[in-house]
């Protein structure tokens, strides 16, 4: 049965609800305007909404700029970093899942705890550290500081994805006379694809929006894409660098915005698996 | 499970958190306590100095230059100092003399004048925007986000799909872009301020003042956030069992009562969830204070650490800062802890 709401109330959440739709999109749709025009007609006044369209702007900053480069270390990081951090992050996760000892409590609190740490405490530590080993700036590096951070994150999705596949499918096979780690890779990993998808999502999502630890541990040449903008920051840049800066904004953030489209399902399944289900 | 096979497969995993988690955190407790300098000693060098025409003097003076070692590279000296950099980070003696001043000065009460002096230094004023930032988003997201769980949850299947990847973007959408977007629409000569002048509300300068910065900062931290209390809300509407609705309903409750009576004290969990996830996040402010270049008007106790860092290139400072954000970080995360020890039940 379904009461009819009162129409102001229809209206009302109607309203509601475009304002915020334009809310959420009008900053992107306008950087996407602007990365395609001249400096004059981006920041006219009044703003216009048409405007002649140029693509010098990108141009000049995958050719000149060379941005291309960035995007080929991102690629690496990014890739790599997933594929590291699901491998050891889906082990951790299904153990924290079958185990009833107080160890895993210990270890699923101090993940928490290491979640919450702003990066910068760590950094602080990494930067002289990697200096005197001579392993600052290489993408091994950065690559093993990516997974160690996103750990925390993986190995609670994990957990909780892991106890939602029954207990008596890998039991089962263990009686059958499997080891555990054979029940693990016989019985779970034919299921647990689904759950490996999302948090790689987020994995990749980590990795690729990663500003400070990028700009920091990596030198100009091999850093990512993300702190790669740090380049076009700040107040006293001219006009045309500001305008090369909204078009490297624009080159980062597609990839973005194609995974929402495609992975919109699994990006809301995972960000309630850690709050709902516990 | 058996411990040791829990161990074997958790090993990987923990190895990875104890080297490049754990470690550092000591790493930063040590450097904390210690300053290091290069060790310098005073050399004799003697240059000739050109005194007018072509004439030229010798003249030797001590200079002090780096000590090298055998491979070529200056000896770092360490030197222990306790405390000291923790208390000048966190500057305690200006506190003590803050408290012990004589406030006489009128029209400011003694609290508001005490206030001033304490955020002046740096550390204190970091603290109290990330503190600023961290309450006021906090209640404006759990309201924004249920207020869109209830309007998405009420409008036909069809749309939900396009309204959910709408809303998905201000977070997801990689934060330095996010804080860009924002900063660019109101910069002097951005479409908001644009449009505001053209409206004839006058020009605003956005980011030349405390307020209009702090203000902004702030709502794109709602902006930003939202999203994520309204997917976690939004989730929990569809797990609501519809028998209490339907006899509220049968009672004759209103729309009102029903969201008072029988959603909000189902989704009052979920809204304890997303204020603590979001006030860990929220206390790690980071790119919008970096986009806007605001430290002067607006610092977050992250930002501060960064650019004594990368920056002033002072590892020992830097380091002291890290010290006081995680005296921070556990004070917050105390309830948090304490109800996951409470809640934790083991598989059976």
């Amino acid at each position: 049965m379904r009461e009819r709401r009162p129409l102001w109330l229809k209206a009302a959440t109607g309203a509601g609800l475009w304002v915020w739709v334009f809310v959420a999109v009008f900053p992107f749709f306008w950087m996407f305007l602007l990365s395609f025009r001249t400096p004059v007609d981006a920041f006219a006044s009044p703003p216009e909404l048409f405007a002649p369209m140029t693509l010098e702007n990108f141009r000049h900053i995958w050719v000149e700029d060379q941005f291309w480069r960035f995007g080929i270390n991102t690629a690496i990081v990014t890739l790599a970093t997933v594929a590291v951090s699901l491998t050891i992050g889906c082990l951790a996760g299904y153990a924290l899942a079958r185990y009833r000892g107080r160890l895993g409590l210990w270890l699923l609190v101090s993940a928490l705890v290491f979640r919450a740490l702003p990066h910068v405490v760590l950094l602080t530590a990494y930067k002289p550290a990697f200096f005197q080993m001579g392993i600052w700036s290489r993408y091994e590096t950065l690559i093993m500081v990516l997974v160690a951070v996103n750990q925390p994150f993986t190995i609670w999705m994990m957990r909780a994805f892991f106890m939602s596949i029954p207990k008596d499918l890998d039991e089962a096979a263990m009686t059958d006379g499997c080891s555990r780690w054979k029940a693990f890779r016989l019985v779970i990993v034919p299921v647990m694809w689904p759950g490996v998808i999302t948090a790689g999502l987020f994995a990749f999502l980590l990795a690729y929006n990663d500003f400070l630890i990028a700009s920091q541990l990596m030198n100009g040449e091999m850093t990512t894409m993300t702190a790669a903008l740090g380049n076009y920051m700040g107040q006293n840049r001219s006009m045309d660098r500001l305008m090369h800066g909204i078009a490297g904004a624009v080159s980062v953030v597609v990839p973005i915005i194609i995974l929402i489209f495609v992975f919109q399902r699994q990006i809301v399944a995972g960000m309630t698996a850690g709050a709902v289900k516990g | 499970m058996k411990t040791r096979s829990f161990v074997s497969f958790v090993a990987p995993s923990v190895a990875c958190m104890l080297i490049l988690i754990a470690l550092p955190l000591l790493g930063v407790g040590y450097l904390a306590l210690y300053q290091s300098h290069v060790k310098t000693e005073l050399v004799e060098v003697t240059t000739e100095v050109p005194l007018f025409g072509s004439q030229t003097r010798k003249q030797t003076r001590n200079i002090p230059q780096p000590v090298l070692d055998e491979s070529g590279n200056p000896i770092q000296v360490w030197e222990f100092v306790g405390t000291r950099n923790l208390e000048k980070a966190a500057a305690i003696d200006g506190l003590a003399q803050a408290f012990s001043d004589p406030r006489d000065d009128s029209g400011e009460s003694w609290i508001g004048s005490l206030y001033r002096e304490i955020t002046n230094y740096e550390f204190w004023g970091a603290l109290e925007f990330t503190l600023l930032y961290t309450f006021a988003t906090t209640p404006a997201i759990l309201v924004i986000g249920l207020g869109l769980a209830l309007a998405v949850n009420s409008v036909t299947e069809r749309l939900r799909g396009s309204l959910v990847f709408a809303t998905l973007l201000p977070m997801i959408v990689t934060p330095v872009v996010s804080s860009l977007a924002i900063f660019w629409m109101f910069l002097d000569s951005g479409v908001v301020t644009a449009m505001i002048e053209w409206l004839g509300f006058g020009k605003f300068y956005f980011l030349a003042d405390q307020i209009t910065t702090r203000s902004v900062i702030i709502l794109y931290g709602v902006w930003w956030a939202a999203p994520f209390a309204f997917i976690i809300l939004y989730a929990g509407l569809q797990t609501l069992p519809s028998e209490p609705l339907e006899s509220a309903m049968i009672d004759g409750a209103n729309e009102w009562q029903r969201l008072r009576y029988v959603i909000l004290p189902h989704l009052s969990p979920l809204m304890t969830v997303i204020a603590l996830i979001h006030i860990m996040d929220a206390y790690r402010v980071f790119e919008p204070i970096l986009v806007f270049n605001s430290s002067v008007y607006a610092n977050s106790v992250q930002y501060l650490t960064f650019y004594t860092l990368g920056f002033e290139d002072n590892v020992h400072k830097a380091a002291a800062y890290s010290i006081l954000t995680i005296i921070g970080v556990v004070i917050l995360l105390v309830p948090v802890l304490r109800q996951s020890f409470r809640d934790y039940r083991p598989v059976q």
